[in-house]
């Protein structure tokens, strides 16, 4: 049945011609859905991640790299909005039965996937036939990978939170101890380094962009937390343990390090970038991510993890790491073929380094030439300390959990709000979260 | 209460025969004609909002788990859920801040381009082109306007020497520059119902009212206005709707990362649902806030309803 | 409710109606600020499309850097719009759009008018019922709905499938009350005397009712398939294969790997709003004819 449109002399040839038109278009959009791998036996596979920017690129370079070397499988990847965009629609690919093929999940996320049924477990006597074992990954990252004694996820990388610096200033603040910046004692003693590095600047101590940003904030301060051997718990239908001491110190902590006297003290995270990015500032703290863009805009910097101020060697860390969503019928050569191209892209992760993370595949990071990368071999030791987000099915990466932190302990930083009262309201929204059933 | 609007206009038809009579019962050809919308409408409009009340009463989850009966236990948590009132309020704020606008300067752009002046398909294809565009576009194209170093918004602030603003990145701002981008995607909606209602007001009026010696502006409030209140009646109901289900551009706005200042029911529903797994929650809000878009409904249906006598 | 295709409601195209009086057609002082007002008022509204335009016409790098400008300092370009034509993911969306938009019309037109007879011509037993449970439902938003029918889709295992992305956005009771009230218009003696020489319900309802209604099937057609086409909602909740989406979902939801891209963004855009604009740039008339007597009815 053609359109009912009413009747016109004219309308014929225009319509004719909006019909041609939509005919090429259509013939456009076919002609590039065949499948160059299909030709020749290649199992197509679906890949999806959340990585762009820096890491975007060299995972696309990673992913065309695997494809070349591997006739067996072409992977085509998907590019999905960061954060929690990303999370609903793989969870909702997965609770649909027709999921990608594999998928990137931040480690911390696992216990909001795995007990729902969104993942299916790994095999790691087919990993092992691809030559991936237990004893290539270091004890905390496996264990990222851990639920209720199956293996949910393969941990591609570390991502710390970390400390870099830039290394004229800190030469002429005087902290340097040879090539490295020094040690500091505790945390005055670091608050007196920030204060050196402002004077060499001339612009800020340090920049720490925070502000809109719970991420940012929850990194920096568990960090602290658990240097001090603060412990958190969040037990489901219980109430959730923060230790207040440890907590209301570290925010008093940050309280100093945020103020004017050492740099920005309202700084977003791109207020920060592009202050330490024009030397206008001596340190910068945030994630290992950002070392391409830094190392890009061509200044001398170094990095190290986040000094020990109080004690207990401790560093916030996630991991990006390779799931199976669930699939209602599972094709097993296509899952063989999805484990080939893991053990591939692990094999060779030595340039998932290029964007500032430390591989997980620990055959990369022992690797001779890894020593030569600064500064990443500048805190690769990092693994053995970090700890990942209290398990729990809200926490993680771009979680409600971390928006949760911000918009209560935000004004502590911003507005010099009391930290103990900010510490009691986010203890009763987690404990009122808690005291939800878990709807995984 | 969409059935309520004046009928005054369903006169005119080709020819306007006094309704048939249906004469003798032909149910097989009635129900053979309804079924396939019938059957459609059974399974996809009537069970799922069975279902849905269902759901509401049960701890239901995306992953499949849980579904056991819970009584009102959803309803509970969700009256006493402060951010669900937020995101109710929000709604209720944001229809207000879009409809007023919508109304106003749709009525502005339908007078302006019928006064005659020369280029009636331009005023028409510029105020109604917007319309045309998917809330992904529409939301892009804001988003880039917005940009808070690089947007054409802000470069032509401090341009002025005006200062740039944080659009869409300040709470207290978000909800206003959703707003604006909204007004300047569905104006054209609202002007063009209103562009038929005034070629619709008889031509007579204004002959008898030129000839009684009434200038354009006397016109203009004596008779224009007063004939378009009907159709303004109308605009507004079916904004006030249209504004309740607000979820698009809120969600592409904001990045997929909704800020309590700009959640909206629908958002917070698709939140709680969809990224929370939990859809008998998610359900018992759904019903929640169809009540509350009935409420707004009976409440406009009265105050319309009293003008009206 | 609906301002039927009363003939007055439609929008005439070039007649110049209201200044019809004596001493008006000077440019008066009035009509000049009028004419200022609606220049100042189109350019606002052009603007926003003109940038697009412009910035989907720069390089990246020109695009993304400052100070921005209608024009990049290495000219105009069209690179953007080729590589996305070449990546395919944006031909294969039009193509998804074209698809779902085009089957969810017709279904829904054919459907709510065999509906729209059956509640205007036939007497069945129920009829009152339903027609009043079809009516009522224009009450509830579809956007109440989404958690129920995302159930429904997983029982049905309709979740990325081309079944789940149409069926459930075929159900229009809005255009089953406008062309019911259309077909209680249209005199009865064809129809009668057509009975008489012995034709179907059916072969009336094709041969005589729906040539009779073509202006008010396009009028519906037109509105139901601009919705369909930008429908965003539900296409992004039961589509989760990037190869079965439509163009707002794989807009919104697909990235580029390498961050923001402006210039990328905008064509992309562009891109996705041709159609509809071109179309629009044809059938001006009945698509404003199609919103004006169809839109007092959708809600």
């Amino acid at each position: 049945m053609a359109p009912p449109i009413p009747r016109e002399g004219p309308m014929l040839g225009r319509r004719t011609l909006l019909l041609g038109a939509a005919a090429g278009l259509a013939a456009l959009g076919l002609a590039s859905c065949a499948s160059p791998g299909a030709a020749n036996g290649a199992i197509p596979l679906k890949f999806w991640h959340l990585l762009s920017g820096g890491d975007g690129r060299t995972m696309a370079e990673l992913v065309a790299r695997a494809n070349a070397a591997n006739p067996s499988f072409d992977v085509t990847q998907t590019v999905l909005t960061w954060g929690p965009p990303y999370y609903t629609k793989l969870a909702m690919a997965s609770a649909g039965g027709r999921a990608p093929d594999l998928a990137v999940m931040h480690a911390a996320r696992l216990p909001g996937y795995a007990p729902g049924g969104l993942l299916d477990p790994w095999d790691l006597d087919l990993l092992a036939e691809f030559g991936v074992r237990r004893e290539d990954f270091g004890d905390r990252v496996w264990e990222s990978g851990l639920y209720d004694g199956d293996v949910y996820s393969i941990a591609l990388d570390s991502h710390p939170f970390i400390l870099f610096y830039n290394t004229d200033h800190a030469a002429a603040a005087g902290l340097m101890e040879g090539e490295r910046m020094r040690q500091p004692r505790d945390a005055d003693d670091f608050l007196d380094m920030v204060t050196a590095m402002k004077e060499a600047s001339g612009g800020s101590g340090l920049s720490y962009g925070y502000v809109n940003d719970g991420a940012q904030m929850w990194r920096l301060w568990y960090t602290l937390y658990l240097q001090q051997g603060g412990v958190m718990e969040l037990p489901i239908g219980g109430k959730a343990r923060i230790d207040d001491g440890p907590a209301v110190e570290a925010f008093r902590f940050m309280q100093e390090l945020v103020d004017e006297s050492r740099g920005v003290p309202n700084a977003d995270i791109q207020t920060a970038l592009a202050e330490f990015i024009s030397g206008d500032s001596g340190m910068l703290l945030s994630g290992v991510w950002e070392l391409p863009s830094l190392q890009a805009a061509g200044i001398p910097i170094d990095a190290m993890p986040i000094p020990n101020l109080y004690g207990t060697p401790a560093a916030y860390a996630d991991s990006h790491a390779f799931v199976l969503p669930h699939q209602n019928d599972v094709d097993e050569d296509a899952r063989r073929e999805v484990y080939r191209f893991v053990a591939a892209i692990l094999k060779d992760s030595f340039d998932w380094a290029g964007a500032g993370h430390v591989p997980a595949y620990l055959p990369v990071t022992e690797d001779p030439a890894y020593a030569d990368l600064i500064p990443q071999a500048h805190y690769a030791e990092v693994s053995d300390i970090i700890n990942y987000d209290p398990p729990a099915w809200f926490t993680g990466s771009g979680s409600d959990f971390q928006s949760l932190f911000a918009e209560n302990l935000q004004p502590v930083l911003l507005a010099g709000a009391d930290p103990q009262a900010g510490i009691d309201r986010f203890r009763s929204a987690v404990d009122e979260l808690l005291s939800k059933p878990n709807p995984v | 209460m969409t059935t309520t609007a004046p009928a005054r206009r369903t006169a005119a038809a080709p020819t306007s025969t006094p309704r048939p009579k249906p004469r003798r019962r032909d149910g097989l050809a009635g129900w053979g004609f309804f079924a396939p919308f019938g059957v459609l409408f059974a399974v996809f409009m009537l069970w799922p909002i069975g279902h849905g009340i269902y759901l509401s009463f049960t701890d239901q989850s995306l992953t499949g788990s849980g579904g056991g009966f819970i009584g009102f236990a959803n309803y509970l948590e969700a009256f006493g859920e402060a951010e669900m009132w937020q995101s109710i309020g929000n709604t209720l704020w944001f229809t207000l801040l879009s409809t007023v606008p919508l109304v106003v300067i749709a009525l502005i752009m339908a007078l302006l381009v019928e006064q005659g002046l020369p280029g009636k398909w331009l005023w028409r294809l510029a105020f109604f082109m917007p319309y045309l565009l998917a809330s992904t576009v529409v939301s892009l194209i804001w988003i880039w306007l917005f940009t808070p170093q690089l947007g054409a918004i802000n470069t032509v602030l401090t341009g002025i020497g005006l200062p740039a603003q944080p659009w869409l990145q300040d709470p207290s701002l978000s909800m206003v520059s959703i707003v604006i981008a909204t007004v300047w995607w569905t104006v054209g909606f609202n002007f063009l119902l209103y562009i038929a209602a005034i070629q619709g007001i008889p031509e007579q009026h204004y002959e008898a009212a030129s000839l009684d010696g009434a200038g354009k502006w006397r016109q203009l409030f004596s008779i224009t206005l007063p004939q378009l209140a009907p159709t303004t009646v109308v605009v507004v109901i079916l904004q006030v709707l249209a504004s309740l289900k607000v979820f698009d551009q809120i969600y592409q706005m904001m990045n997929q990362v909704v800020t309590p200042s700009t959640q909206s029911a629908i958002v917070y529903i698709f939140d709680a649902g969809f990224t929370g797994y939990r859809f008998g929650y998610a359900s018992a809000v759904s019903y929640i806030f169809f009540a509350v878009v009935l409420l707004v409904s009976l409440v406009q249906f009265r105050i319309t309803a009293r003008k009206g006598a | 409710m609906a301002i039927v295709t009363a003939p007055r409601a439609s929008v005439r195209e070039d007649s110049i109606r209201r200044p019809g009086k004596p001493g008006e057609k000077r440019f008066g002082l009035g009509r000049i600020v009028a004419f200022a007002i609606l220049i100042l008022l189109a350019v606002t509204w052009l603007l926003p499309i003109a940038w697009a335009v412009a910035t989907s016409l720069q390089t990246e790098a020109d695009a993304g850097s400052a100070p921005v400008s209608w024009v990049g300092e290495t000219g105009v370009t069209f690179a953007a719009y080729a590589k996305l034509l070449a990546e395919g993911n944006v031909p294969l969306w039009a193509v998804n759009s074209v698809l779902s938009s085009v089957a969810i019309t017709l279904i829904t037109v054919g459907t709510s008018a065999m509906a729209a007879y059956a509640f205007s011509r036939l007497d069945f037993r129920g009829r009152k019922w339903l027609y009043a449970i079809s009516i009522a439902s224009i009450m509830v938003p579809p956007q109440v709905l989404i958690i129920p029918l995302y159930y429904q889709m997983l029982a049905f295992n309709m979740v990325d499938t081309y079944w789940g992305l149409i069926l459930p956005q075929v159900i229009a009771p809005a255009m089953v009350f406008i062309l019911k009230k259309f077909f209680d218009q249209l005199p009865v003696e064809l129809e009668e005397a057509a009975r008489v020489d012995g034709a179907t319900r059916l072969r009336v309802f094709w041969s005589i009712v729906l040539p009779l209604s073509r202006p008010i099937l396009a009028a519906v057609s037109i509105f139901v398939f601009i919705g369909a086409w930008n429908n965003f909602l539900w296409p992004f909740l039961v589509i989760n294969d990037t190869t079965l989406m439509t163009l707002p979902v794989g807009l919104q939801t697909v990235k580029s790997a390498f961050g923001v891209q402006y210039a990328e963004n905008m064509a992309m855009s562009i891109l996705a709003a041709l159609p509809l604009i071109v179309l629009f740039l044809f059938f001006q008339r009945q698509i404003i004819k199609g919103i004006a007597t169809t839109g007092f009815g959708g809600t």
